[in-house]
């Protein structure tokens, strides 16, 4: 069966985890003596006392590297602090190993606290039949084990031998709620301490024996190609090596960075500009615009559809647009790659270790256990590092130049050459009876798939399904309605595009949760209370693929309106804005944003968000992610825009690609709501939708002006 | 290329380099010393943020030849046991998402606080909102400060 596009951002973080112990839960038991013991491939305690337990989720941020390990600690009982952690390499043990769709926590939540559990148990046993006692009568502490009724007291370094001779129970006692000790509890960091030293070491900071460092230049237009070059100039440039062409582009093969970035300026290239040379991003985004008023494919009907829309007493309509996004993370992207007779080393950044080995693999003509894929601490992912793009070009690179390099991203390079978030354009109707209560909603959104992906087959252009997976955020829309239609039109683009962060549902939401808040503001309802209303209905209920919880999201709902004092009067030139949304049937957020209108300037005040993501690992983890998902939103609001003219990303760094700096942020309130649910859900992606909305409607609650296209401009609020 | 003296943490660092290599590249390339990150290379972004005799420095801004005089420290010259009260405010709030910026907005921070060790919050939002964090760890750098200025509570 072919992936989704939904499915394949998830995949791995689904079944990562289990895949792994369906190898790995062998129930091995050794021949000799164990040096240590290791049940399962997620940890190992040593015959030394050492515990080392890996990590199989790629770090950017996230936390993973102190929630993950959270979740095996607790189970086996030892100390974090005293645990060394291993990034996990794909592999035999290791399979499927990707990060992506938010899904690090709740696709590894049950199979590391088994991983975990399982190893506590035959620690216990072991200690137990050293002693000749009943199992029962022992629990496991502080990374030993203690018999109950007489306080002895055997460290695990010591029961390593006998643990590792035993079966693996396949059903080993997780532990319940209020039997855990780290899980659900704030801790900090585990790499804080090398972080604020500066010893963390990123893809750009991996050195490897011999290594050179290499920079490409790459056509201007996009989609163009080498035309002809010359390396003279550019070898003439001292501690540059080599220049070679790679499909990318021509590289320049130097002794450090300064000196491959020189060579770059010195060299000769002409430029094929190819069939993109005319396209313009200002005329896309009018294209998009006048595509959302013609039919679209069907991702959903309920009711009579738009046709309930002639009986309305009212008819509401408007069109909301959306811009393109670039990533930008922090750290640009690079990789390492070493390719020797027979075999292959990388060393990278990347969200996708298992495809850029696959990948490699198939490039070089070699088995993929030929290839070994190093995950480095990454500075910043937010989708761009699904893309293999950088890692499979360092490949070719390093196969060029017979050598092992590291190619790097100047900004300029990372701002041009990335798969950007995709405009689109969102037609929206509404129908209101004479009471003022909503009865038909239409929401069409023109926009184009993720060019990083395989495009819609000829089934799926006929398949709902596929358009309700191009459209979470619309589709989805979790208000009992009478009358709801969604469709979509897709509108062909030459912009690489690829996962950002919280994907297709930002522009869904935001023309969705504004427009609501029109509907509101138009029946002369108070926009909360009409989305409480909406959502006390049949709950949960099925809309495609999802399960939507109501009540779910109407305690969130509930809770940011009374912590943000929803209703109390603000002073003139300041407003309210509510929104919500369930982030792929899962994650359910709600935000109150605060702002204040004056001299053609919005500031953001202050957002107070409700979160219930489940029974959640490190709660400060759900703070920052809220905190990190609102100053995300906020660039897409007010600064940032990929524009393309005559083919060229006009963009080439945080100057005219402008992000949110510290004198932009609001104050962050989060509230973690206690789960109601035994299952995790994510929390990565999830409170970038409901940002926008929220601070749009507390601009129009401010000032009365209605902001229907992003990024807004100055002179939009003139 | 001249071989030009530098003082990086404190010790004396003979490097060969074209004169108009930034430091930033010396101190990453030449030296090893990687904490020092690079952003943007233009100097709008801070994560390459040092200290050129306990001034903040842009150091994708500083010319080899122009790094030869001043003491040069970077982050991991900062303290010797990175218990310097920013380092350890930082830690105690838990600022960092991906932690790439983060060495930069260590450096702005310790510099302006050995300047203005009572600052006011505008005092803050004026003089870190040259450095960019994508991750958005912002309100927690302004809580980190203010530990650090306040002192522990």
């Amino acid at each position: 069966m072919r992936m989704t596009r939904r499915e394949a951002l998830r995949v791995g973080s689904l079944s990562g985890a289990a895949l792994v112990l369906d190898v790995a839960w062998s129930g091995r038991i050794a021949a000799a003596p164990a040096a240590s013991f290791r049940p399962n491939a997620w940890l190992r305690v040593g015959a030394d006392g050492s515990v080392a337990i890996t990590v199989g989720k790629s770090e950017m941020g996230q936390g993973v590297r102190t929630s993950l390990p959270m979740l095996v600690a607790d189970e086996l009982e030892v100390d974090l602090a005293a645990v060394e952690l291993i990034q996990a390499v794909p592999g035999p043990d290791f399979k499927r190993l990707r990060t992506g769709g938010s899904g690090s926590v709740y696709g590894s939540y049950a199979a590391l606290r088994k991983a975990g559990a399982a190893a506590r148990e035959m620690l216990v046993t072991a200690a137990a039949a050293q002693w000749g006692v009943e199992p029962k009568l022992c629990r496991a502490e502080k990374a030993s084990v203690v018999h109950e009724p007489t306080g002895r007291r055997a460290a695990y370094s010591t029961l390593v031998d006998a643990a590792a001779r035993l079966p693996v129970p396949a059903e080993p006692h997780v532990k319940d709620a209020q039997e855990l000790r780290l899980v659900g509890r704030p801790t900090r960091r585990f790499d804080g301490p090398r972080i604020v030293t500066g010893r963390a070491v990123y893809g750009l900071d991996t050195r490897v024996s011999g290594m050179r460092q290499a920079v490409v230049a790459r056509p201007p237009v996009l989609g163009g190609s080498v035309a002809r070059w010359d390396g003279a100039r550019a070898k003439a440039v001292p501690g540059v090596r080599d220049v070679v062409q790679v499909p990318t582009g021509i590289a320049v093969v130097a002794d450090d960075t300064w000196a491959a970035l020189q060579g770059r300026e010195a060299l000769d290239v002409t430029w094929n500009d190819g069939p993109n040379a005319g396209f313009d991003s200002v005329e896309f985004r009018r294209r998009l615009a006048a595509a959302a008023q013609g039919p679209g494919r069907l991702s959903r009907r309920e009711g009579a559809g738009l046709a309930a829309l002639a009986s309305a007493a009212r008819r509401l309509d408007a069109t909301y647009e959306y811009p393109f996004q670039a990533h930008a993370p922090l750290e640009t992207m690079n990789t390492i790659a070493d390719v020797r007779s027979g075999r292959c080393e990388i060393w990278s950044p990347t969200q996708a270790p298992e495809q850029v080995r696959d990948e490699t693999a198939k490039i070089l003509g070699l088995a993929p256990e030929a290839v070994r894929v190093n995950v480095t601490l990454i500075g910043g992912g937010f989708g761009r590092r699904l893309g293999i793009d950088y890692a499979v070009e360092a490949v070719h690179v390093a196969r060029a130049a017979g050598a092992p390099v590291q190619v790097v991203w100047t900004r300029p390079d990372d701002m041009r050459h990335g798969h950007f978030q995709p405009a689109s354009a969102h037609r929206m109707a509404a129908g209101l009876d004479a009471e003022g209560r909503l009865v038909a909603w239409g929401h069409r959104k023109a926009g184009s798939y993720l060019s990083i992906f395989p495009a819609p087959t000829a089934a799926e252009m006929q398949d709902p399904a596929h358009w309700q997976d191009e459209s979470w955020g619309a589709y989805d829309i979790p208000y009992a309605i009478p009358a709801i239609e969604t469709d979509y039109v897709l509108v062909d683009s030459p912009v690489p595009s690829g996962p950002w962060r919280a994907v297709y549902s930002p522009s869904c939401t935001f023309a969705r949760e504004s427009f609501l808040d029109e509907a509101a503001h138009a029946a002369g309802r108070d926009p909360l209370r009409m989305r409480l209303e909406l959502l006390n209905a049949p709950s949960p209920v099925t809309i495609g693929g999802l399960t939507i919880d109501r009540t779910r999201l109407r305690r969130v709902l509930e809770t940011a309106a009374a912590r943000s004092g929803w209703g109390e009067p603000l002073p003139k030139g300041r407003g309210r804005g509510v929104a919500a949304n369930v982030y792929d049937g899962d994650t359910h957020v709600a935000m109150v944003a605060e702002v204040t209108v004056a001299g053609g300037d919005v500031r953001v005040d202050r957002v107070v968000a409700a979160v219930d993501c489940g029974p959640f690992v490190n709660p400060m983890h759900i703070e920052r992610q809220v905190e990190s998902g609102v100053v995300w939103a906020l660039a897409t609001l007010f600064f940032g825009e990929i524009t393309i003219a005559a083919g060229r990303v006009q963009q080439s760094s945080y100057g005219d690609y402008a992000v949110p700096r510290l004198k932009h942020m609001p104050v962050v309130e989060t509230h973690v709501l206690p789960a109601t649910v035994t299952q995790p859900s994510g929390i990565g992606e999830a409170p970038v939708p409901p940002l926008a909305p929220a601070v749009l409607n507390a601009v129009f609650a401010a000032c009365g002006r209605r902001l229907r296209r992003l990024p807004v401009r100055p002179a939009d609020l003139a | 290329m001249p071989p030009f003296r530098l003082v990086v943490n404190g010790a004396a660092r003979e490097v060969d380099a074209p004169a108009d290599m930034p430091l930033l590249w010396v101190l990453r390339d030449r030296l090893g010393l990687t904490g020092t990150k690079y952003g943007c290379g233009v100097g709008i972004c801070g994560a390459c943020t040092v200290h050129l005799d306990g001034r903040a420095a842009r150091s994708c801004q500083v010319a080899v030849r122009d790094a030869a005089g001043p003491r040069i420290t970077t982050i991991e010259g900062l303290s010797a046991d990175g218990r310097h009260p920013i380092q350890r405010a930082w830690l105690e709030e838990d600022v960092a998402q991906c932690g790439y910026c983060q060495a930069g907005m260590i450096m702005c921070a310790a510099a302006f606080l050995a300047q203005k060790p009572r600052p006011t919050d505008a005092d803050v939002d004026a003089a870190m909102s040259d450095s960019v964090c994508r991750c958005g760890t912002y309100q927690r750098i302004r809580r980190a400060i203010r530990l650090a200025a306040e002192g522990p509570r």
